[in-house]
């Protein structure tokens, strides 16, 4: 009877809900195609010409800024240290997140706040987490540096933004500390969603704890990796603020990563169009990325519709 | 007895010792900052840093105050942090509703469209947006900054209310539409109340994604009237001789409001974010 019922004004109401449905994401479309989908295509456009500073004109000189772009040691450079970015984010943050799912999985008393407080170093603004790491590794009168020194871990202050390779890895464990705890508590979210059961029946098993989180806890989290490791792979590649604040890109460019590379040529050398067609470029290596990424990598098996 | 004792060891080792670990990792920092911005100047470049600060001093807040900029710039990322989060709302929970509780066709292809923009890195719109602005004229305003901000955070708004929307039971709505409710009644009189908590959490993401916004607020603005806090701090970082009781006053001024906030709705927030990565 109830049943029915609902079939009925499911029916009778379908063309209205239509309509309704598509009014209201109608506005979040239009604005992100006016946002994100326009200025694709005028980044396009401008690649194709010879625009230096915004507001000068500029002639359309076919694909010289790609052949420019693609024949630059810089730009494969930056590349390179792009891939070195995202590798290296991806294993820090990727340690640093399952260890902190695993402690904050426990029983404890206050964990639930815990568990919320732990993004405390996510949701402040990059430039307060600038200011922290400057002021905490500066080589006079910094903590750190201080601390190293006193316990006789090193005989001198480091310079930790000193050469291109340790500003680098300075730099990646720094973004690593925002981003860390945000991908624990989706990992730990994730982690409680797997059958208790399935723990047990290890258990009985004989499985230890280090046999459990292998066999259960890894395959359990599968798509939740999957998603972490193609979004969180471009919200790393895309990283410029922490980068810029805390180093510049320097010192001699050992940290400018593509971003920085962009933001370069654009806005200090106001090359606009180049930057504009190295911007299409790193675009389609993303897309290449993801492509891949979503063929080879995503989860087997279990294609739930709905 | 030795058991228990035995028992109570490892669970300190095993248990709390990594906890306290963790929270200092995230925490320590935060302290650090704040402690420092109320200490004398000569207490913060002394050689031996003091773990607990030995003098006591606003001077730096003082200076932060009444002989820099850093009012004008506050105030600036307030107006444009409220505007984002306004705009935001308005965009992604009608959008948000529609996507989780109707059915129409094309339905999951534009959900999987606004799937692919929150993954979208900004740095490829850095140019073309900072163009699209200079053509409309609204390059060093306000209002830029807020078209840009809400461009990022609308997209996250939405996957972030899929949890709250689902969680309110389809029957609610149809026993309120055979007591006769239209249906605009029943989004007021039954939705709203139910989604409450996930209007606060978009609106805190909103805010935050606002808040910190540096890189287009960096090219965007030119004039240090309309400079926000991110761009002001910056700034102060580049000088010659950094003035790091400054600084950190600033970091501490700019680190507050979003404490408030997430003090507020955190809980819900962190639900939100996870609810939606787990399903």
């Amino acid at each position: 009877m109830r049943q029915t019922g609902k079939v009925k004004t499911m029916r009778t109401g379908w063309n209205s809900q239509a309509l309704l449905g598509y009014l209201l994401v109608a506005p979040l479309l239009l604005w992100l195609a006016g946002t994100i989908l326009y200025p694709l295509m005028a980044a396009i456009n401008l690649s194709f010409q010879n625009v230096g500073i915004i507001g000068t004109g500029g002639q359309y000189i076919g694909l010289e800024n790609y052949s420019k772009v693609l024949g630059s040691g810089k730009f494969w450079d930056a590349f390179k240290r792009s891939l070195v970015w995202v590798i290296g984010n991806g294993l820090f943050q990727t340690v640093a997140a399952f260890a902190t799912a695993l402690i904050l999985k426990q029983r404890f008393s206050g964990r639930g706040i815990a568990r919320v407080w732990v993004i405390l170093s996510w949701i402040v603004p990059t430039v307060v987490v600038v200011i922290i790491w400057r002021w905490m590794l500066g080589t006079s009168g910094g903590i750190v540096n201080y601390l190293l020194v006193a316990l006789g871990i090193t005989p001198e202050p480091v310079a930790f933004f000193g050469s291109p390779n340790t500003a680098m890895i300075s730099v990646m464990l720094i973004n690593s500390w925002r981003w860390f705890p945000l991908m624990a508590v989706i990992l730990l979210a994730s982690m409680q969603n797997i059958p208790q059961e399935l723990y047990e029946a290890a258990a009985v098993d004989g499985a230890s704890p280090f046999q459990r989180f292998l066999n259960v806890t890894l395959p359990g989290l599968q798509p939740v990796l999957f998603v972490m490791g193609l979004v969180g792979t471009l919200w790393s590649f895309n990283v410029f603020d922490v980068i810029w604040l805390l180093t510049g890109g320097g010192p001699s460019s050992g940290t400018t990563t593509l971003p920085v590379y962009i933001y370069e040529m654009a806005f200090k050398k106001y090359r606009l169009s180049r930057a504009a067609a190295a911007s299409v470029l790193v675009g389609l290596f993303l897309l290449l990325f993801a492509v891949l990424f979503i063929r080879f990598m995503a989860p087997k098996g279990e294609e739930e519709g709905e | 007895m030795t058991g228990v004792n035995f028992y109570r060891v490892r669970r300190t080792l095993g248990v709390w010792i990594p906890v306290i670990v963790l929270m200092f990792v995230v925490i320590a920092p935060f302290y650090w900052i704040f402690t420092g911005s109320i200490k004398a100047p000569q207490e913060i470049i002394q050689r031996v840093p003091t773990l607990f600060p030995q003098s006591f001093t606003l001077q730096h807040y003082d200076k932060l105050f009444s002989s820099s900029d850093f009012p004008q710039y506050l105030l600036n990322s307030t107006i444009v942090a409220a505007l984002t989060m306004i705009v935001t709302l308005l965009l992604a929970t009608p959008a948000a509703y529609s996507l989780y509780r109707l059915r129409f066709p094309g339905r999951d292809l534009i959900f999987k469209v606004i799937l692919v923009t929150y993954a979208f890195p900004g740095i490829l719109l850095l140019i073309p947006l900072y163009t699209m602005l200079t053509h409309i004229h609204l390059v060093d305003t306000l209002w830029a900054l807020v078209i840009i901000n809400v461009t990022f955070a609308s997209p996250f708004a939405v996957w972030l209310m899929e949890a709250f929307f689902k969680a309110v039971p389809h029957e609610l709505e149809e026993a309120a539409a055979l007591d006769g409710a239209d249906r605009a009644t029943i989004l007021a009189r039954v939705m709203l109340p139910l989604i409450a908590p996930g209007l606060g959490s978009i609106a805190i993401y909103a805010f935050i994604t606002s808040w910190t916004e540096y890189m287009f607020a960096s090219v965007v603005i030119i004039s240090d009237v309309n400079r926000t806090v991110p761009v002001g701090l910056a700034g102060i970082i580049g000088q010659y001789q950094v003035d790091w009781g400054l600084l950190l006053a600033g970091a501490t001024i700019t680190t507050l409001p979003v404490l408030m906030l997430f003090a507020l709705v955190g809980r819900h927030f962190v639900e939100g974010l996870t609810a939606g990565a787990v399903k």
